[in-house]
């Protein structure tokens, strides 16, 4: 059984927590977007946004981040590990959509070994959503197994109801931050249902998303490919902005005689990621690229992990330059399953 | 220490292959990482040029050999050209043993066909000495070998080893207008030779790695001989950063080739999408 | 102009003038967006629309990036007046042969700045910035002209947008970068919505020898920025897709602007208006300005 408490803001939320010296990061605004960021004081967070244009997921995997340094030039190269301890931090302001791609991206950080670098700073983050009272018509999340309201993948989910808001404990973390927070629980939590009935109305955006895994496996060379996805002009902004997209490189960056080794975000949609040293790139033709992203989130990833690599929160499609709609493309194939 | 973090190997030899080609021999510096170390054959590494970055490479040496790996590198880019150029003390990044491997445990009492092309031998190298050090477990060995010209021969000293090697069957063949002189192998592809080849086919595996164009023909001329794909193995290359199943760069349709590979039946292969 | 340009394209494919009409077509899910479209047959061709939500430049499919839309044959290509510029310089640059190409001009009051702020018309509030000190709203170049020819926007300084960051310090301007670069991640949006940005290898993705760092942290930002301001110094016609398209809201249309400006005083050429003038960086005249050499 869940335990709710009740808590009259977000904003009062945060307060407490930077009153009690907590790390905080929260959605910022900048000029016309909105960025997760660290926070001194509440009045620096916006937790009346619609959708940060980035996705949470550079506080768990950078965009950029150094995992050993080297120094080379004398008899034996020196290498220095990397410092795996993360401060403790409260995100505040995530939405579902945000959160529930954490337990996805889980899968593959842990799957036989473990990624230290993403799995360390997940342990030391609490995540705090609040559940949305607005869509538009890229969001699509419900056709991905979620919700406006879901709770999956944070600690505490906040649903604003007409008494303020309700914070759901959804785990232990969830449970230890409202009890290190005092907020006081709530025995029968009502408005929650009506709150859950008003989430899902937002969402006009639905399309079948079972199918879409089958016909996948049995078309890896339909002409949707081409016919759809030739305009893909071959940038990664889609993949960048992605909560659950993944894929990184890693490079070495001397300067001098020293230097890092770095892993980097990187992204299939990009020419040279498949790119053999002999030349040959099995991925030659942007179709063939864009294929494989959707391939992967919801077909390859699906079957290894039992999960859509997708929350349905819509971010690709408001800032792909060509307005290239993904949903669209899985509503089409969706339709051709039949 | 992370598992991206690599152990650190010294160079103890370099040995020209071909004019673009070496074997590097390492081993470990740290002692105690050398005595726990092991790996089985067709297992790959990724060797650290500190500063240039890191590369994949199959294991070459003898799984037996203790104190030492080889890798054979041969130089297209950036971190092969200067990996390619270590000298005997140079100090060199080791991650792995990575990917799954040839098992050789349901080969025993079979016959083996090696079918190398260029710097593919080295990816079954690994292999074929298990073999030779175990020769009783199995039948009849062969090994066809090609290369472009005489000169692109890999392991040119095991070549001249393996002409006189009672247990092993050894065919050397260059490709036409590769031959030198004093040549004494055959002339002509390395599929084109391999349909001469005869042998129980029913009790026999195939163990296939070269450039995609040879594995794709000798692949046809196997089936041709009316080998079953399941009996057929090779090794996969694939663009690789981790090594480690994260980097989302290696895959094969829902198959990583750093974790469910390199190795692969033509069987599992022939289910891939064409995105290789 | 909507039902005539749709006329024309499907004019031009039934005759089979052309084998694909690269336009604008309306978004399924969202009308304040529009995508571009390859129509091959006529029938399809009503699927064209023209608005003030039209602002790709669709001149990047014309490229060598784009061989697949290459192979569909000889095009014809919706274009605005900025639009016409790129062809113009791609002309130059011996990317692109004139008769290649059937250019269906469209006479254009500007466009909006972004698809949030479309509100069903277009206003000073969300007019692209581009567009104030628009000199091509009749198309530079066109083999059909749709709509009334209209002036080019009179304006005493045609560089106004850069005097702000001009007016500021060395200090203050490369602090003002630091912190615009800083939210760059390296998606390279800007690169490849660009028509001039056509290389076989971006000099960004070469690796012997790594020119540019491809993290993206200060040094690897600000190398990759300045470095493709550079290499569009004088052919850049200042679209402004690339700030269009930046997912993390950099101006970056602020920093090709000072290079059109520098190219323009230095030398007084203006990229994308004809096929005949000599683009100043690949070429020496003895008067060319050397008082900075010292």
């Amino acid at each position: 059984m869940t335990q709710v408490y009740r808590v009259e803001s977000p904003e009062r939320l945060t307060e407490l927590l930077l009153d009690r010296g907590k790390n905080v990061v929260a959605p910022v605004a900048q000029g016309a977007v909105h960025r997760f960021l660290k926070i001194d004081s509440v009045k620096q967070a916006d937790f009346g946004y619609f959708q940060a244009q980035m996705s949470m997921k550079g506080l768990f995997l950078p965009a950029t981040e150094g995992i050993l340094k080297f120094t080379v030039g004398e008899k034996e190269p020196r290498i220095e590990e990397p410092d795996l301890s993360f401060p403790e931090t409260v995100i505040v302001g995530s939405r579902p959509c945000d959160a529930a791609a954490l337990p996805i991206q889980d899968k593959i950080f842990e799957w036989d070994v473990v990624d230290e670098f993403y799995k360390n700073r997940r342990d030391k983050t609490t995540v705090v959503s609040i559940a949305c009272t607005y869509a538009d018509n890229n969001c699509f999340c419900t056709s991905m197994g979620l919700a406006p309201d879901s709770s999956s993948g944070s600690d505490l989910l906040l649903v604003k109801t007409d008494g303020g808001f309700l914070a759901e404990a959804v785990t232990e973390k969830g449970e230890a931050l409202a009890g290190a927070l005092g907020l006081g629980p709530v025995g029968e939590p009502g408005d929650r249902q009506a709150a859950s009935q008003k989430a899902a109305e937002l969402i006009t955006r639905r399309f079948d998303s079972e199918k879409i895994p089958g016909w996948l496996a049995a078309n890896f060379l339909d002409p949707l490919w081409e016919e759809m996805c030739s305009k893909c002009i071959g940038c990664a902004a889609c993949t960048f902005v992605c909560p659950t997209c993944h894929c990184f490189d890693i490079v070495d960056e001397p300067v001098g005689t020293s230097g890092e080794r770095r892993k980097n975000w990187d992204a299939c949609t990009l020419w040279h990621f498949t790119v053999h040293a002999s030349g040959h790139n099995p991925r030659d033709l942007q179709h063939k690229r864009y294929r494989q992203r959707i391939m992967h989130k919801f077909n390859y990833y699906r079957e290894r992990f039992g999960a859509f690599l997708c929350t349905g929160c819509g971010r690709c499609i408001r800032v792909c330059p060509v307005s290239l709609d993904l949903a669209q493309v899985l509503e089409e194939i969706s339709a051709r399953a039949g | 220490m992370s598992v991206y973090s690599p152990t650190t190997v010294n160079v103890t030899g370099v040995t020209p292959e071909t004019p673009d080609i070496v074997t590097i021999d390492m081993s470990f510096v740290d002692d105690s990482y050398a005595r726990q170390f092991s790996f089985q054959p067709g297992q790959f590494a990724l060797l650290s040029a500190f500063g240039e970055g890191e590369a994949a490479f199959a294991i070459a040496s003898s799984p037996s050999e203790t104190g030492n790996v080889s890798c054979s590198v041969k130089s297209v880019g950036k971190v092969t050209s200067v990996l390619a150029g270590s000298n005997p003390g140079d100090v060199l990044g080791f991650r792995g043993p990575y990917g799954n491997w040839f098992p050789l445990d349901i080969m025993k009492s079979k016959n083996l066909l090696f079918v190398a092309g260029g710097i593919g031998f080295s990816a079954v190298k690994s292999t074929l000495l298990s073999v030779l050090e175990n020769r009783t477990d199995y039948v009849k060995v062969t090994l066809l070998y090609g290369a472009r010209t005489v000169a692109d021969l890999v392991y040119k000293k095991e070549l001249e080893e393996y002409e006189n090697l009672s247990g092993l069957d050894l065919v050397k063949t260059v490709d036409p207008g590769g031959e030198t002189g004093d040549w004494n192998g055959r002339v002509g592809f390395v599929p084109t030779i391999l349909e001469e080849i005869d042998g129980p086919v029913s009790e026999t595996v195939a163990i296939v790695c070269g450039p995609p164009i040879m594995i794709k023909l000798t692949l046809a001329a196997l089936m041709t001989k009316g080998f079953d794909r399941k009996n057929i193995y090779t090794t996969l290359e694939s663009r690789m950063k981790c090594g480690i199943g994260k980097c989302g760069r290696c895959n094969i349709g829902s198959v990583y080739v750093c974790k469910d590979g390199p190795v692969f039946t033509a069987a599992q292969i022939q289910e891939f999408p064409p995105d290789y | 102009m909507s039902e005539e340009l749709r006329r024309i394209a499907g004019e031009l494919l039934s005759e089979k003038k052309v084998g694909v009409v690269i336009g604008y077509a309306s978004t399924v899910a969202d009308p304040n967006r529009t995508t571009p479209i390859f129509i091959r047959r006529p029938e399809d061709a009503e699927k064209l629309v023209w608005n003030p939500l039209c602002v790709n430049n669709l001149t990047v499919y014309l490229t060598k990036k784009k061989p697949e839309i290459q192979a569909l044959g000889k095009p014809a290509i919706v274009a605005k007046g900025c639009d016409t510029r790129s062809i113009l310089g791609l002309i130059k640059e011996f990317q692109l042969k004139r008769e290649d190409v059937v250019i269906l001009g469209m006479s254009c009051e500007g466009v909006v700045k972004d698809f949030r702020s479309w509100n069903g018309a277009l206003s000073n509030g969300n007019i692209a910035q581009k567009c104030l000190y628009c000199k091509v709203r009749t198309p530079a170049t066109y083999d059909f002209l749709v709509g009334d020819e209209l002036p080019g926007v009179e304006e005493d300084d045609p560089f106004f947008d850069v005097k702000e960051l001009e007016s500021r310090s060395v200090q203050e301007r490369k602090a003002f970068w630091d912190r615009e670069f800083e939210k760059c991640i390296r998606c390279y949006a800007c690169r490849q919505v660009c028509p001039f940005c056509y290389c076989d290898r971006c000099i960004a993705d070469k690796t012997m020898p790594r020119w540019i760092e491809s993290s993206a942290h200060e040094r690897g930002n600000f190398a990759w920025n300045i470095i493709r301001a550079m290499h569009l110094a004088g052919r850049c016609i200042a679209c402004d897709e690339c700030s269009r398209v930046c997912p993390a809201d950099i101006p970056l249309n602020l920093l090709n602007r000072e290079v059109e400006k520098e190219i323009k005083e230095k030398f007084g050429y203006v990229a994308g208006m004809d096929t005949e003038t000599e683009p100043p960086l690949r070429t020496y005249s003895e008067d060319d300005d050397d008082s900075w050499i010292r």
